[in-house]
C-alpha cells in the first residue's frame, strides 16, 4: 500500500480583488510514502498541502501526473483512502453510531457485522457510549474522535488526517495526539498528516515533507529520528521542532514578502522566540 | 451482546427529556386573547358602529353556532332522509373542504414542480441563467394578475383557481430549494464522497437530508403563498364553494357576522398549518440537527 506521487502538479484560477487569476497550487512533486508509514506534510498558509491531500482523497483531479495508491491510479474518491478534516462533518441528522456505520453501509456489509465493527472502532475511540447520540450533543473533541472512528472503520489502506486538530483547544488537542499514535500502533495504517502544527508533526510523524510558500512544491522531507512512542516534553523533540521551524519560517517569510507592503520586512517583525522555546499558538 | 450493544447507549439529557410546557406563556397567551374579546364585545356593546356593521363576539358566535348546527343537519341528512327540512345556505364544513381540497391538489402540484425546478436550477448553469431569470420575473408577479388568464384558458372552471395557487406558490418553491441545495455545507458532500457515496446514494443520502431544514423551511413559505393565492382567487372567483366564497357571500348578503365568521376560519387553517404542521416538523429537525439549544 505504497503511495507514489509522480510528477502531479496542480493550477486553479481564483478570484483575487475582482480578477480572475492562474495560480499555481501544486509544482510537479514526486515522492512515495512507504507502507504503515506515519508521513506528515507541513508548510506555510496556502502552499498546497491540502490540495496535495485532496489529490491523494481523490476530491480533486492532477493536471498532469499521477498519484498511485497500491499500484492502482486514483481517479476518484474512494472507502480505501477515508479522510479525517479539519471540520468533523459529522451528519447531523444521523446517531454516531450511524454515522460510522455509514462507510460500512455504502460497502454493503451486512447489518450486524456493521455494528460490530463501528462499535469496535468507537470503543478504540473510547466513546460506545455515545453511540446513540446525537453529533450536536458532543463536545469538539469528542465529535473529531467520532471522524476518526468513522474514517478507521472502513479500514482504508491509508488514513488522510487534514488538520483534523487544529479547531481544537489545546488541552484536546494533546490528548488526541496521544490517542492518534496509540491508534496508529494498533492499526498499523498508514497515514497521511497534513498540519501547519511543526511541534504535532514532529511528535507523530516517521517523516515529514516540507514545503515551500506558493507556487507550493517539495523543500524537503525530514526524518524524525525518534522511536515511538515519544514523549512530547523530551528536549531533542523540542530541539528538532525548533530546527523546523526556523526552516519553515523562512517560507514563511518569503510570502509575506510578496504578499505585504514593501515596508515589511522579517527584521522588523516582531522577534520570533528563542529556538527551543514552544513558539506561541504552537503548543502542541 | 455485549455490553455495549447501543440499546443500552447511555444519551445524553437534552435528547431523552420531554420538552416541557412554558406553562407561563401558555398562560399570558391564552389571557391576552381572552382579554381581546372582552375589549371588541365591550367596544360592539358602546354601538359607536351599528351593530350590522361590526357585531360582537356575541353575534359571530351566535352565526357561528348556526353554521353548525346546519352542517350537523346536512350529516345527519346523508345517513337519514327524515330530517326536517331547513332552507339550504353556504356549508361552513363544505367550504373548508373545498378549499382544503384544491390547496392539497394546488400545493401538491406547486411542490413537485418547485422541487423538480429547484433541483434543475441548482444544477445547471445555464438553465440558471435562462430559466432561473425567467422564474425570478415570474415571482415578482402577484399570484392573482393571472386569474383573468385562467379564467380565458380553463374557463369558469376550478382548473382557473388551481392555476393560480400553483403559479403563486411553485415559483417561490424553485428559488428556496435551489438556495437550500446551494448552502449545502461542502463538507458533507467530501466526507459523503470519501465514504464512497456517489451519484444517486449521495443525493439521496446526503444532500437530501443535508437540505431539510432549509428546504422545509421553503415549502412553508410555499404553503403561505399558495394559501394568500387561493383565498385571493376564491374572492374573485366567488361562484364555486370555498372559504374565501363564503367570506364574499356574506358580503353579497350584508351578512357581517358571516364574514367574521369566514375570517376566523381563514384564521385557524392559517394558524393550524403554519405553527402545529410546518412549526412542529420544523422543530423537530432543529432539534435533531442541534440546531437550536
Amino acid at each position: 500500500m505504497e503511495i507514489q506521487f509522480e510528477n502531479v502538479s496542480k493550477s486553479f484560477t481564483r478570484k483575487r480583488n475582482d480578477r480572475e487569476e492562474h495560480f499555481v497550487a501544486l509544482r510537479p512533486t514526486t515522492f512515495t510514502v512507504k507502507s504503515g508509514e506515519f508521513f506528515s506534510i507541513i508548510g506555510p498558509s496556502g502552499c498546497g498541502k491540502s490540495t496535495l491531500l485532496n489529490l491523494l482523497a481523490g476530491l480533486e483531479t492532477a493536471d498532469e501526473g499521477r498519484v498511485v495508491v497500491d499500484g492502482r491510479p486514483v481517479d476518484h474518491p474512494g472507502a480505501d483512502r477515508t479522510v479525517v478534516f479539519q471540520e468533523h462533518g459529522l451528519m447531523p441528522w444521523m446517531t454516531v453510531l450511524r454515522n460510522v456505520e455509514y462507510g460500512l453501509k455504502l460497502k454493503g456489509v451486512p447489518s450486524m457485522e456493521r455494528r460490530d465493527r463501528a462499535m469496535k472502532y468507537l470503543r478504540m475511540v473510547h466513546l460506545t457510549r455515545f453511540a446513540g447520540s446525537m453529533p450536536h450533543q458532543l463536545s469538539g473533541g469528542m465529535r473529531q474522535r467520532v471522524a476518526i472512528a468513522r474514517a478507521l472503520a472502513l479500514e482504508p489502506s491509508v488514513l488522510l488526517m487534514d488538520e483534523p486538530f487544529s479547531a481544537l483547544d489545546a488541552q484536546t488537542r494533546d490528548l488526541l495526539h496521544d490517542e492518534l499514535q496509540r491508534i496508529w500502533a494498533e492499526t498499523k495504517t498508514t497515514v497521511v498528516f497534513v498540519t501547519h502544527n511543526i511541534r504535532e508533526a514532529a511528535y507523530l510523524s516517521d517523516r515529514i515533507l516540507t514545503m515551500t510558500g506558493q507556487p507550493g512544491g517539495i523543500k524537503r522531507i525530514v526524518d524524525v529520528p525518534f522511536p515511538h512512542p515519544r514523549a512530547k516534553s523530551s528536549t531533542e523533540l523540542s530541539r528538532f521542532t525548533a530546527e523546523l521551524h526556523q526552516e519553515i519560517k523562512e517560507e514563511v517569510d518569503r510570502v509575506a514578502m510578496q504578499e505585504l507592503d514593501e515596508d515589511w520586512n522579517p527584521l522588523t517583525s516582531p522577534k520570533r522566540p528563542p529556538r527551543d522555546v514552544i513558539a506561541p499558538g504552537e503548543g502542541i | 451482546m455485549s455490553t455495549d450493544h447501543p440499546t443500552k447507549m447511555v444519551r445524553l439529557a437534552p435528547e431523552g427529556q420531554k420538552r416541557k410546557w412554558d406553562w407561563r406563556a401558555v398562560v399570558v397567551r391564552i389571557s391576552f386573547i381572552a382579554v381581546l374579546i372582552i375589549l371588541w364585545q365591550l367596544v360592539a356593546m358602546m354601538k359607536i358602529v351599528p351593530s350590522y356593521l361590526f357585531p360582537g363576539p356575541d353575534k359571530v358566535g351566535a352565526v357561528f353556532l348556526e353554521k353548525i348546527q346546519y352542517d350537523l343537519y346536512l350529516l345527519r341528512k346523508t345517513f337519514n332522509a327524515d330530517v326536517p327540512f331547513q332552507p339550504p345556505q353556504p356549508s361552513l364544513t363544505i367550504s373548508i373542504f373545498k378549499s382544503m381540497g384544491r390547496m392539497g391538489v394546488g400545493y401538491g402540484i406547486s411542490v413537485l414542480g418547485g422541487l423538480t425546478l429547484g433541483v434543475l436550477l441548482a444544477r445547471s448553469w445555464l438553465l440558471k441563467q435562462t430559466l432561473g431569470t425567467l422564474i425570478m420575473s415570474l415571482q415578482s408577479i402577484p399570484s392573482i394578475c393571472w386569474l383573468p388568464f385562467a379564467l380565458i384558458w380553463f374557463g369558469i372552471d376550478d382548473k382557473a383557481i388551481l392555476a393560480v395557487v400553483i403559479l403563486g406558490a411553485m415559483f417561490s418553491m424553485a428559488i428556496s430549494t435551489e438556495g437550500a441545495i446551494r448552502n449545502i455545507s461542502p463538507i458533507y458532500i467530501k466526507v459523503g464522497k470519501t465514504l464512497g457515496a456517489r451519484n444517486l446514494t449521495l443525493a439521496k443520502d446526503i444532500l437530501f437530508f443535508a437540505a431539510l431544514p432549509e428546504l422545509v423551511g421553503g415549502l412553508k413559505v410555499g404553503w403561505t403563498f399558495a394559501w394568500r393565492s387561493l383565498m385571493a382567487a376564491e374572492l374573485v372567483r366567488s361562484d364555486s364553494l370555498g372559504v374565501g366564497q363564503l367570506l364574499d357571500s356574506g358580503r353579497q348578503y350584508n351578512d357581517m357576522p358571516l364574514m367574521f365568521v369566514a375570517v376566523f376560519t381563514i384564521l385557524a387553517i392559517g394558524v393550524t398549518v403554519d405553527l402545529l404542521l410546518f412549526g412542529t416538523i420544523e422543530r423537530a429537525i432543529r432539534r435533531r440537527w442541534g440546531l437550536e439549544k
